[in-house]
């Protein structure tokens, strides 16, 4: 599915997802106010020897870095121009750090854990009505149907090329809106029918049959 | 509206902004090459489509997806790293942007759809979203606001032509199934 | 629903009696009125059955659609009443989920989870199982059924026939009294029709099927066929396909 969690067991998946993110946080705090290259190397390569601990497709995973490189390239350019090198490659460092701690955690907890776990998060949004039990259902039904759409959008590609369109792509956007829109009109009826967000609260008695007889 | 048909209606609009960053054909290529997705473009059109308050919900719940580990942010980025880099002013900024193209759409009833949703888009879809996405990147980053702002002012123009091909995409929709853009 | 298994508290429904126990063993829809699009559409329209194994037919657009929503209150009358097993579908709305299972066309519409397990237990929790014994429920099904291996599938990944087949247990776990089934087969095989039909007929709920496939009738008790929001016609499969397609033929020839 649609994760970057590991499915394969390391130490760090062992850990309770609450520890993991108490930990990152901590860590996080601790890494921003130092200034200190030196440091900053050790911190990195402390970061990739953790990756390493995760087993032989550890490292393969430091290339999530790669959509970031163009921020840290911009990030140093500035610096170098406002500031020194140094100064620019400690704010860089800082940066690959945190992020490669972070996703440490995504890579190693179950997207339910991480649920569980952030639910004190949620707790504000209970005050305004929103139940944990619609939050979740609102998570399945978006990670259902992610890949959905993409497999309509994949046909409106299919058949707008068919027709010899290569332009102008964006325009697929509107018929994918329109499914989206007619999707979620059957998807809703169909949660409906299965009792609604908010669960069953009355259901048929059991024991019918038997006194119906006994009426007869 | 029955409630049911919210919930649906907010995931299946944050699985269609999923769906839109999912796909690298989008990219439109302007501003010196920088590719655009559509990603942002659908933060708008959800405030256009489903009002500020559902709007705001449904870009919250798909930022808590990717909050969970979902890679779908753009360019496949998803995790909690994306929370502890320079970019994350922006995510948190995702669903107030689409709150207030939502509110600022309510506000122009009166102009024609198209210019509506041009300029709520422009205000929500670019200017909160900066206002947010700033910030975040000095926080992040060390550097200078203004240094900070010069460094994304390359993504204006994009953003400028992805309101626009928002303003096109909601005139579009709306000829499709009337009555279907809430503040209309 | 895995995400909030730990702290999640499920409540058991509460058991009601029927509104009107005189019906309580048939389905019944007296004169209802209905309108479609402004116009109205079912007028007068009654029917009542307790046969187990009930069709009913008729072409795009006769009212089939409409009439099997009347029965778990998807759809609610505008006169008249209707009542399943003696359960009002307007007055006792809120228990229809757990007394009718409703099967519709298309299963990409109405599986609301990424995998099958998770689809499964849904109906479970929503009957107050929790999260586990839900699970468990979702499992002993599987098992029962010999494809114990699709339960961590994402449901993306099934076939179209696999997808219906899941809508089918995910609905049937919840032991409904009446198992609707609108047009279950239109994008299916022959074998997987077969199977599923099968399926079907091993439940022991009343089953209300609409297919434009005629041959699925074979072992049914009574067959509707629906015209322009009427019954055309009411009786044993045999006579009303034979009426039907009598029908047909001389449509197409004028």
């Amino acid at each position: 599915m649609i994760s970057l969690y590991l499915s394969h067991s390391s130490w760090l998946h062992r850990w309770p997802a609450g520890i993991k993110l108490g930990l990152l946080a901590g860590c996080s705090m601790m890494i921003l106010p130092v200034v200190r290259l030196d440091l900053m190397i050790a911190l990195l390569l402390a970061t990739g020897l953790l990756y390493t601990t995760l087993g032989d497709r550890g490292w393969r995973h430091l290339e999530m870095l790669r959509p970031l490189l163009p921020f840290l390239a911009v990030i140093m350019l500035f610096h170098l121009w406002a500031a020194s090198l140094y100064e620019g490659s400690v704010s860089v460092l800082r940066l690959v750090i945190m992020f490669l701690l972070a996703n440490l955690i995504t890579l190693t907890t179950r997207m339910s854990d991480m649920m569980a776990a952030l639910q004190p998060v949620f707790r504000p949004f209970q005050w305004l009505g929103l139940s944990a039990r619609s939050l979740a259902l609102a998570v399945a039904l978006m990670v259902r149907f992610a890949p959905v759409l993409v497999m309509v959008m994949n046909n409106l590609d299919e058949a707008w090329r068919a027709r010899g369109g290569r332009k102008h792509k964006w325009r697929l956007i509107v018929p994918l809106i329109i499914q989206a829109i007619r999707l979620s009109d059957h998807v809703a009826e169909a949660l409906t029918a299965r009792g609604g967000s908010s669960g069953i609260t009355v259901r048929p008695q059991k024991n019918q049959e038997i006194t119906n007889n006994e009426q007869r | 509206m029955n409630k049911d048909k919210t919930l649906v209606q907010i995931a299946l609009y944050a699985a269609l902004i999923a769906a839109l960053g999912l796909l690298p054909k989008f990219n439109i290529p302007v501003a010196g090459g920088v590719p655009l997705t559509a990603q942002t473009l659908g933060l708008m059109l959800a405030g256009v489509m489903l009002g500020p308050v559902r709007g705001f919900l449904a870009v919250a719940l798909f930022i808590l997806v990717v909050a969970l580990g979902a890679p779908l942010l753009a360019g496949g980025r998803g995790g909690l790293g994306v929370f502890a880099g320079p970019t994350v002013g922006f995510i948190i900024g995702f669903p107030f942007a689409a709150l207030v193209t939502g509110l600022m759409m309510q506000m122009l009833k009166k102009t024609s759809l198209f210019v509506g949703v041009f300029i709520a888009s422009v205000v929500g879809g670019i200017l909160v979203l900066y206002a947010f996405g700033i910030p975040g990147m000095v926080a992040m980053t060390s550097l200078t606001f203004a240094g900070a702002s010069k460094a994304i002012l390359v993504f204006i123009p994009g953003d400028l032509i992805k309101a626009l091909i928002a303003a096109l995409i909601a005139q579009s929709v709306a000829r499709a199934m009337p009555g279907i853009i809430p503040s209309r | 629903m895995a995400w909030f298994a730990r702290k999640q508290k499920n409540y058991i429904p509460h058991e009601e009696a029927p509104l009107h126990p005189e019906q309580s063993e048939h389905i019944c829809i007296e004169q209802v009125d209905l309108q479609r699009a402004g116009d109205p559409f079912f007028q007068q329209i009654s029917l009542r059955w307790n046969e187990k194994r009930v069709g009913l037919i008729g072409n795009n657009g006769s009212g089939k659609s409409t009439l099997v929503r009347l029965l778990n209150g998807l759809m609610m009358p505008e006169q008249g009443r209707v009542s399943v097993f003696g359960y009002d579908t307007v007055k006792q709305a809120a228990l229809m989920p757990a007394l009718v299972g409703f099967i519709f066309q298309n299963p990409d519409h109405q599986m609301i989870f990424p995998t099958v397990a998770e689809e499964l237990a849904f109906g479970c929790e929503q009957l107050g199982q929790t999260t586990q014994e839900a699970r468990a429920s979702a499992l002993a099904l599987l098992r029962e059924q010999g494809i114990e291996s699709w339960a961590d599938r994402p449901v993306t990944q099934l076939s179209e026939g696999q997808k219906q087949r899941v809508c089918i247990l995910a609905v049937l776990i919840m032991k409904p009294r009446l198992l609707i089934l609108d047009e279950p087969f239109s994008s299916l095989d022959l074998p997987t029709r077969r199977l599923l039909l099968q399926l079907i007929h091993n439940s022991d709920t009343h089953v209300l099927l609409i297919s434009h496939d005629l041959s699925v009738y074979d072992e049914f008790d009574r067959l509707i066929w629906m015209e322009k929001g009427q019954i055309r016609a009411d009786g044993t499969p045999d006579e009303v396909i034979s009426r039907y397609i009598d029908a047909v033929n001389s449509s197409v020839n004028d």
